[in-house]
């Protein structure tokens, strides 16, 4: 540290070296005695500091690189080494430069010094753009902070030009500076990376949350519901629980914080109760895609971090349940992503098997409910740099995660890759202005597809980092022009209006929100009912959900290419179910289906919408099973009512064979209930044609909706 | 009587429709009176005074029933008139009197486009081919008929046999051209158009198809060229204008674009679809709000301009009208623009 000091002073006032640089020396300043006294007085008070600073950011690079064996990539990997140092010494080095700005060192010194604070700042590229030019050989690094500081201000030729300057100087003793050169080739490929991407920008609008959402203090980790109806996020204000500081950065606590859309505009956030908010860090790690389950990040003693579950119980949410140990270790997890079934999670972890530094990793539900032995998501996806904010779409099929490495433009910046064949393709950058030099993290993405949230410092918001919104506008729309020809020579009129189109993809999700509302059909109260959805062709239950026991609402993702069952169950009803068929080629929809659950009761019937029998014939097709199961479970758990299967037609067909084949279908159904153990004198198999009709049969979906198996109740 | 006798041969020889000259006596019998009368016919229909034609050969007709050119020519004499049902009976008494008469069928084909009667006019034709395999004319009109009805290939092959029994048939050539482009062969199409022009250059809209046909093969200076020479024999032709304007704009000379589709307004003000391409140049240069404004102009002027709606949906899109762009683009959709589908279901809530 007394080098450094020494070093610098020492050219500050004698001014050794060939430059325009002006020493703080009397010649200098024919007049100004006092004044300069002054002036070297505060310079070396800040150099005293600038070189305590500067040996606690070099120790911390060295550190880091014995960790890691590569430098710190992200300014914010130094975790603001020297910052106090630093701080103290920008006041009297600041004076020093109003007397003389025009000496080489004291400019370098300050530039140091704003790139330790804010390095994308216009105060750090002056500082070091003036030093430079002054003496460009003042110091062998100085191009290097030079270049990154153009960098980060995406002014990608002049980082380039400066870092190869800097490259230059290390060549001639290429084995001593193996890792230095290492280091610059990094940010050399991330500044071409930057020019690259940057030169053809993706189409998109970003827009700040607004004030409802953002305050003058950090609001990042933002977590969005698939409908995007529900967003919740992590912010550090003064009205935290506990409203205390945390004494290593002199922010206030974090907190979680939530704001519901209504009629498309953000109600104003409000923190969560106390079962998850405390006096100390609580952040948000990610959010199940139906909204229920919300993941936060806590760090109590020396758990290196760690992630807890919380489930929402009617309007609260309850208290956060500490993962279990496949999740979390000694080391440090950080954020977690849910499958659209729930039934595998993937989360970040920095322990010591993955492939360096933090990695994604994922664990499959068991069969007990939980979660199995974290597997690294491989080399496809994990660097040697680190990864962070992982996030699968409800498709199932995208999963978007900010990584180091990769042709990242520095720092963190946001990928996304596909699962093909099982295989995770190689990670896409998702480019220019999503990306930029800086860190790029915490990236969620709408149900859709077409949006996403993320968190930036950027300029124009309302303070620190604020929550932004991405929309996705896919390739430019090219625009469609009028021209008309007389393409046929005897016409009497024969202007033709030809017009003429361009195709954009938007790649949209291949999924169905299904949402809606659970009630009692009488009373139209809402009900905390299961939801199971099934897969009808390989007879699976693929997941069950509930829904809200206070406003009865569920939300489901339904990846396009399958042939869904879905039953609602609740206690004390006859379950009710639903058949919903996807082909591979559906695109994007939301569906709405409230759901009005009727009693077990004398009289009450329901339709088995998963039955389903060969065409024209009697046999029951095997999809049926599941909802042949169920119903042969509601007859074991209800030993004393007595029901009838009554089978209905369209009008295709005499009504005499129409009367014959829904007879023979009931009485299939009931076969099956018999050989299932269901005594005989319980059932009773009727069939009905035609001639009680849902709908009208002239169109097929009329048609269809006659052609129905119902369940009734006959008594009990 | 000789001058009688001169003038309506060449009478005849001026109206190709009709039917031969006819013979006339030294005496004027009553037979000779209604040829004469049947001349005179002849003239007033050259003239194109069809009503007074159609009374000519009435009045021919009277003094000698069954006479079949009478009833072949004033049937000509309604079909102008328009009267199609009038034209249609003495056209087939013409047929009865003479059924080897080709032309006779070809006429009653016209008479059935006339009534915009697809079917019956193909049969007609037909049976004008199957009279004389080289009738150019007959061919033309069913390639024609198989345009109409989207039967490109068809089309292609009849007007080829138009071509081979009248190699200079210009129209046939151009048409063939069209039905080459409906069928994406871009690079037919331009040697058609460019043939048709070799064998008579004065057609203006061949000029402009042939420009087409490069835009759309991507050959812009070679379709700036055509439109250019289609302006150049009309300098009003608003169609050449325009679309030398799409060619500019596809060849990104926006500037050159935007000239052509001021020149449209000033010949036009109220050209919807100038309003819309200079629209498209708004967006192309980013202009929005005034890309919006103009496609809201080209909508005043024309309701039903689809594209206008479609260009001014990307408009309201980029100034953050997101309810009102997919309005827009609905409506395109609903008026054929099928590309807006892809907008909508990226962009638009409920789709």
């Amino acid at each position: 540290m007394k080098k450094i000091k020494a070093i610098v002073l020492l050219f500050c006032l004698t001014g050794l070296g060939f430059s325009q640089s002006i020493e703080f020396v009397k010649t200098n300043f024919p007049g100004k005695k006092d004044e300069l006294k002054e002036a070297i007085h505060k310079l070396a008070i800040g150099t005293d500091f600038y070189a305590q600073g500067r040996s606690q950011y070099n120790d911390f690079r060295k550190a880091y690189f014995i960790e890691h064996k590569y430098f710190p990539v992200g300014h914010h990997d130094t975790r603001k080494a020297g910052y106090a140092e630093f701080r103290a010494a920008l006041s009297p080095l600041s004076d020093a430069h109003r007397f003389n700005p025009n000496n080489a060192v004291l400019n370098y010194m300050l530039g140091f010094i704003w790139f330790s604070a804010d390095p994308g700042s216009k105060e750090t590229l002056r500082f070091f753009e003036t030093a430079y030019t002054l003496n460009p050989d003042l110091n062998h690094d100085i191009a290097y902070w030079l270049a990154w500081t153009n960098q980060l201000n995406t002014q990608w030729d002049n980082a380039l030009k400066y870092y190869n300057i800097y490259l230059t100087s290390l060549l001639p003793k290429a084995k001593m500076n193996v890792a230095f050169i290492d280091d610059v080739r990094k940010k050399i490929y991330e500044c071409e990376n930057g020019k690259n991407l940057s030169a053809e920008p993706e189409r998109v609008f970003v827009e700040n949350l607004g004030p409802n959402i953002n305050t003058s203090y950090p609001e990042y980790g933002p977590s969005i519901s698939t409908d995007e109806a529900t967003i919740f996020f992590t912010s550090r204000r003064p009205n935290s629980i506990g409203g205390k500081k945390d004494e290593t950065d002199n922010g206030y606590f974090e907190d979680v914080y939530f704001s519901e859309k209504v009629n498309g505009k953000w109600l104003p956030s409000k923190p969560l109760s106390k079962n998850v908010n405390t006096e100390s860090h609580d952040a948000t790690a990610g959010l199940s895609p139906d909204g229920s389950k919300l993941y936060v990040y806590r760090s109590l003693g020396n758990d290196g971090g760690d992630l807890y579950e919380t489930v929402l119980f009617g309007m609260d949410w309850e208290e956060p349940d500490h993962m279990n140990k496949n999740i979390n270790t000694k080391y440090h997890e950080s954020t977690v992503s849910l499958s659209f079934d729930g039934k595998r999670l993937y989360f970040v972890s920095d322990k010591e098997s993955g492939y360096g530094d933090a990695d994604i990793y994922y664990s499959d539900m068991d069969i007990n409910g939980e979660w199995g032995p974290a597997k690294n998501l491989g080399p496809e996806i994990n660097t040697k740099y680190g990864e962070e904010g992982v996030f699968i779409h409800p498709d199932g099929t995208t999963l978007y995660f900010s990584s180091k490495g990769y042709n990242s433009m520095g720092g963190y910046d946001v990928f996304k890759s596909s699962l093909l064949d099982g295989k995770w393709q190689n990670p896409v950058n998702l480019g220019y202005p999503i990306n930029g030099p800086d860190d790029d993290v915490f990236f969620v993405v709408s149900g859709s597809g077409n949006r996403a949230y993320f968190a930036s410092a950027k300029s124009g918001g309302f303070g620190e980092k604020d929550l932004y919104k991405i929309t996705f506008l896919g390739p430019e729309k090219q625009p469609l022009l009028n021209s008309q020809d007389q393409l046929l020579a005897v016409i009497d009129n024969p202007i033709n209006n030809l017009k003429i189109e361009n195709a954009v993809e938007v790649k949209s999700s291949k999924l169905t929100l299904l949402k809606g509302i659970v009630s009692d059909e009488k009373t139209e109260k809402p009900l905390e009912a299961s939801v199971e959805l099934i897969d009808n062709e390989k007879n699976v239950l693929l997941a069950t959900f509930k829904s809200n026991s206070v406003s009865g609402k569920y939300l489901v993702t339904l990846p396009s290419g399958h042939n869904y069952g879905i039953a609602v169950k609740c206690r004390g009803y006859l379950f009710h179910s639903e058949n919903i068929n996807l082909p591979e080629a559906t695109d994007y929809q939301e569906f709405t289906l409230d759901v009005e659950m009727k009693k077990m009761e004398v009289g009450n019937s329901i339709v088995l919408k998963n039955i389903f029998f060969d065409f024209d014939k009697a046999s029951i097709r095997p999809e049926s099973q599941n909802e042949l199961n169920r119903l042969v479970k509601l007859l074991r758990e209800n030993p004393a009512i007595k029901v009838e299967i009554g089978s209905h037609t369209d009008d295709i067909g005499s009504v005499e064979y129409n009367l014959q084949l829904s007879e023979n279908r009931s009485k299939s159904v009931v076969e099956y209930l018999i050989s299932k153990g269901i005594p005989t004198s319980r059932l009773v198999a009727k069939g009905y044609g035609e001639t009680i009709a849902l709908d009208k049969n002239d169109t097929e979906e009329g048609r269809q909706h006659n052609r129905r198996t119902e369940f009734k109740i006959l008594s009990k | 009587m000789k001058l009688v006798f001169s003038f309506l041969l060449i009478a005849c020889f001026y109206f190709g429709q009709s039917q031969d000259t006819v013979k006339v006596g030294a005496n004027l019998s009553t037979d000779q009176l209604a040829e004469e009368d049947y001349n005179m016919g002849l003239l007033a229909l050259k003239d194109k005074n069809y009503q007074q034609a159609a009374e000519l050969f009435s009045k021919s007709l009277s003094a000698k029933p069954g006479f079949d050119k009478a009833h072949a020519n004033r049937s000509v004499a309604y079909t102008h008139l328009g009267k199609y049902n009038e034209a249609l009976w003495d056209v087939n008494l013409a047929i009865i009197a003479n059924p080897q008469n080709p032309e006779n069928y070809f006429n009653k084909s016209l008479i059935y486009m006339g009534m915009q009667l697809p079917d019956s006019q193909s049969i007609a034709l037909d049976a004008c081919l199957n009279l004389n395999h080289d009738h150019a004319e007959a061919a033309y009109y069913k390639g024609l008929l198989s345009y109409k009805s989207g039967d490109y290939e068809k089309s292609i092959s009849y007007y080829s046999m138009a071509i081979s029994s009248n190699r200079n048939y210009v129209f046939a050539y151009n048409d063939r051209g069209s039905a080459k482009r409906a069928l994406g062969d871009l690079p037919g199409a331009i040697e058609d158009y460019t043939r048709a022009t070799l064998i008579d250059s004065s057609y203006a809209f061949i000029y402009n198809n042939l420009g087409t046909a490069a835009r759309l093969n991507k050959s812009f200076p070679k379709a700036i060229a055509a439109f250019t020479k289609a302006l150049a024999l009309d300098h009003t032709y608003l169609l050449a204008l325009n679309n030398r304007g799409v060619a500019n704009f596809d060849h990104t000379d926006f500037k050159s674009a935007q000239s052509d589709f001021e020149l449209a307004l000033t010949l036009d003000s109220k050209n919807s679809f100038a309003y819309n391409n200079l629209c498209s140049i708004a967006l192309k240069t980013k202009d929005f709000k005034k890309a919006k404004d103009l496609a809201s102009r080209s909508i005043e002027l024309d309701p039903n301009n689809g594209p206008a709606y479609y260009n001014r949906g990307i408009a309201k899109q980029m100034l953050r009208e997101e309810e009102s762009c997919c309005a827009d683009w609905k409506k395109a959709l609903e008026l054929g623009v099928k590309g807006a589908k892809t907008f909508i279901n990226a962009s638009c809530k409920e789709h």
